[in-house]
């Protein structure tokens, strides 16, 4: 192996060092835990972890929107227990009582809520198959 | 009529059936018969697709509610032209595109080499063929559009809205055209390593098949980023979305490809590296498919979860299994011709730019299937979203823009220390005095001071080349004048298209730059008559007015906007009520100018009869999209060089 060959792995392997570093430091002080709403309510002590990461249904009844902050409150559920949201930002398209969400965001254990930072609406599967019937055999 | 689409799929699948067979054959014994009647069959898949595309897009248009698929994703009162974009607004549709894609690919490979008689092409075939089997069975026994109803519906589902925008009826054919062409980069590979080829001709012809799918995937991903910016509606285009990172990652690979091929062209090594980035990135394109279709991660594309998740891994498997055992296999045949003679050197700066882009896909893998991987690894689901994308991704591609100036100036071989400072002084310098001049506009931190650094770098060594290869032409020729310029071009186009898809790279990293870092944003509920401020713009509502449009009612603002108390325009932010969907749907309005996107949302109309408004001002968004046209015209003039397949031509002849 000549002295050029050895510089070039060598250059490699602390590129690929470097990619490492960054990849291990960004998940661990980005990473969101994901739990089910269950687990969360079922916290007795404050997480020790920054993020999580839920996914639930949202309580038919319990949103409480104000446009004008704008800031969107509701309770969110796994069908056994439920759990408060707070997202500040405008109310997504889709979102309306009994749709799929997926939340990210800090759980404040004092007034047992989540502030979510993200807020996604799954898309009503309206759009697939739904009360079409059978297939004609 | 569904019998017949049936029909044609079911013998589309019997014909690419037969067509590996008979290219088997014919490949084993030499026969040319076999050979023909392969190429032949390659040829009926295509038309029998085409068929059942027809007989499907009809039932659309016609609302045929007896086929499932129509009733799905169609309605009455849907505009005539969404009926024919909702071919791709579901599974067993979008199924067809791609294999209607896949097939023309494979006619169209016939057709560019219908008077080579070598066995070669029809190895290539017979891959595509392979891989025209897995879609045709798919579409017929487990996915079939052709699924008719008991008892039909008088109405259709309706489409979702998102995706009535005109954007939408070209952006996944274009980004598909992307996607499913790395197919004959990859049967070329295959075919090389089963037929045990020699010689470079088959590199250059990769070459340019795979700058093609590039272009159209690039150019797709960015029509994509426009119509999540003006559909969506949160003021951003790129959101590290599974979907997004699905298609962005084929296109990391492809572009590590093309750059790694220049050395296999040139000096004859990394034979190996190579065959592994185009197996990847079809593999990769596979996946984004399966990744978009199987609902195995949440996205805001959401589509619905569904049953072919395992055929894809499946394909993915055996398909990567047989690539690496070849390649095992086939050993000898990508033996390196050379060594790399130093790290300073053409061929060191693109080994770099090849770990770089790899190592961007890697993370951006790690990242979108992280909550798979950690659940599977140590028994937690862990998810990342946008921040880890940025925090890695960012410094990464930030190196690769500085490579993008080093690289292509640096000589093959060797670079020497003054041959360094020669070429680099002047840049280096121009680059500290963009970031001197940005300074006082608030540029601040360390990432926003390298990009911008990194882009006039890059900028000057494109000038510099450019007034280098017009002096040089001088001495011989014409004096300097724009013409000059353009035969320059001309005479070099893979050199000068290369580099004018640089400046377009340059283009949308300053875009990203200036519409991440200095994005405005303001909110307020407004009353008529009332205004806010954003930035040097007064934003006045004037009234708020319910109208009906087609399949829609429309709740729309009247906005007055002027920029530094001069009236600028109305604009109108609105929110559609779409009637079969019972869901509101934002419409953003867009004041796009080259320096900034003023960007309004309707939040709503409140209870006391003001509205809300939501305002983004975001710097050079524009910069995005003119990146992206000047990277297809880059490419295209890439393309269009022909020298290097005649060159070769003539010492075969």
């Amino acid at each position: 192996m000549n002295r050029t060959t050895l510089r070039l792995i060598l250059v490699t392997v602390a590129v690929i060092g470097c990619v490492g570093w960054l990849i291990s430091s960004g998940v661990k002080a980005t990473g969101m835990q994901y739990m089910t709403v269950t687990e969360l309510a079922q916290l007795t002590a404050p997480p020790h972890q920054g993020g999580f990461r839920l996914d639930g249904k949202v309580q038919a009844g319990s949103i409480a929107y104000d446009q004008k902050v704008p800031r969107l409150h509701f309770q969110m559920t796994d069908g056994k227990q439920a759990i408060g949201v707070v997202y500040n930002g405008l109310m997504p398209d889709a979102f309306a009582d009994g749709r799929e969400v997926v939340v990210e965001g800090s759980y404040h254990h004092d007034d047992k809520t989540l502030h979510a930072t993200k807020l996604v609406t799954k898309c009503p599967s309206k759009y697939e198959a739904e009360g079409l019937g059978k297939d004609k055999s | 009529m569904s019998e017949i689409g049936k029909l044609a799929l079911f013998l589309a699948f019997l014909c690419s059936c037969y067509a590996v067979g008979a290219f088997v054959v014919g490949l084993r014994s030499g026969m040319a018969g076999p050979l023909r009647s392969g190429r032949r069959a390659v040829w009926a898949v295509c038309g029998l697709t085409l068929l059942a595309t027809i007989l499907l897009v009809r039932a659309l248009v016609a609302r045929d509610f007896t086929y499932r698929y129509v009733a799905e994703h169609t309605s009455l009162d849907l505009p005539t032209m969404y009926a024919f974009s909702s071919l791709w607004a579901g599974q067993e549709g979008s199924l067809l595109l791609w294999l209607l894609i896949l097939s023309a690919y494979g006619a169209a490979f016939l057709w560019c080499y219908r008077k080579r008689l070598d066995p070669f092409y029809d190895a290539v075939a017979m891959v595509v063929a392979c891989v025209m089997i897995f879609f045709t069975s798919l579409l017929s026994f487990v996915s079939s559009p052709f699924r008719i109803l008991a008892t039909p519906p008088p109405d259709g589902n309706g489409l979702n809205p998102l995706l009535q925008d005109p954007g939408m009826m070209i952006h996944p054919p274009i980004l598909y055209t992307g996607y499913v062409g790395f197919i004959i980069p990859f049967a070329f590979g295959i075919a090389v390593l089963v037929m045990n080829r020699t010689g470079t001709r088959w590199i250059e012809e990769v070459r340019r098949w795979t700058l093609f799918n590039w272009m159209f995937l690039g150019f797709g991903i960015l029509l994509g980023a426009r119509w999540a910016y003006i559909e969506l509606g949160w003021g951003g285009y790129w959101g590290w979305d599974p979907v997004e990172n699905a298609s962005l990652m084929p296109w990391l690979v492809g572009t590590a490809f093309l750059h790694s091929v220049m050395i296999e062209q040139r000096r004859g090594m990394l034979k190996t590296w190579n065959i592994v980035l185009i197996v990847l990135t079809f593999e990769l394109s596979i996946f984004g498919t399966f990744l978009t279709r199987s609902g195995v991660l949440t996205s805001v594309h959401s589509f619905a979860e569904s049953d072919i998740g395992p055929w894809f891994m499946g394909f993915i498997l055996v398909s990567g299994t047989i690539a690496t055992a070849l390649i095992l296999y086939r050993k000898a045949l990508l033996e390196s011709e050379n060594r790399m003679d130093a790290v300073v050197s053409r061929e060191g700066s693109f080994l770099f730019n090849n770990v770089l882009f790899v190592a961007l896909c890697f993370a951006t893998f790690l990242g979108t299937t992280f909550p798979v991987l950690s659940e599977a690894v140590t028994g937690s689901k862990i998810s990342v979203s946008a921040p880890f994308f940025n925090r890695v991704n960012v410094p990464i591609a930030l190196v690769l823009l500085m490579l993008t100036g080093i690289g292509p100036v640096l000589s093959w071989k060797r670079a020497t220390g003054a041959f360094v400072k020669r070429n680099f002084l002047i840049p280096a310098f121009v680059g500290v005095l963009a970031t001197l001049v940005c300074v006082p506009f608030g540029l601040r931190g360390v990432y926003p001071i390298v990009c911008v650094f990194g882009a006039a770098f890059v900028v000057a060594t494109v000038v510099m080349e450019f007034a280098r290869g017009v002096q040089a032409r001088k001495d011989v020729e014409a004096p300097a004048n724009p013409a000059a310029l353009l035969h320059l071009v001309q005479k070099n186009k893979r050199r000068y298209g290369g580099y004018i898809v640089h400046l377009g790279v340059v283009m949308i990293f300053v875009g990203v730059l200036g519409s991440s870092v200095f994005q405005k944003e303001a909110h307020a509920p407004l009353q008529p008559g009332q205004s806010m401020a954003i930035g040097p713009y007064a934003l006045t509502l004037d009234r708020v007015e319910d109208m009906q449009i087609q399949n829609a009612t429309q709740t729309r603002a009247h906005v007055q906007v002027s920029r530094n108390g001069k009236r600028l325009a109305d604009m109108n932010p609105s929110k559609a009520m779409y009637t079969k969907a019972q869901q509101p749907m934002t419409e953003v309005a867009l004041h796009s100018t080259a320096a900034e996107d003023l960007y309004l949302i309707l939040g709503g109309v409140n209870e006391d009869g003001s509205a809300s408004i939501q305002a983004y001002i975001n710097p050079l968004v524009m910069f995005v999209w003119a990146g992206g046209v000047v990277m297809v015209i880059g490419t295209l003039i890439c393309m269009a060089d022909r020298m290097r397949l005649k060159r070769e031509e003539k010492l075969l002849a």
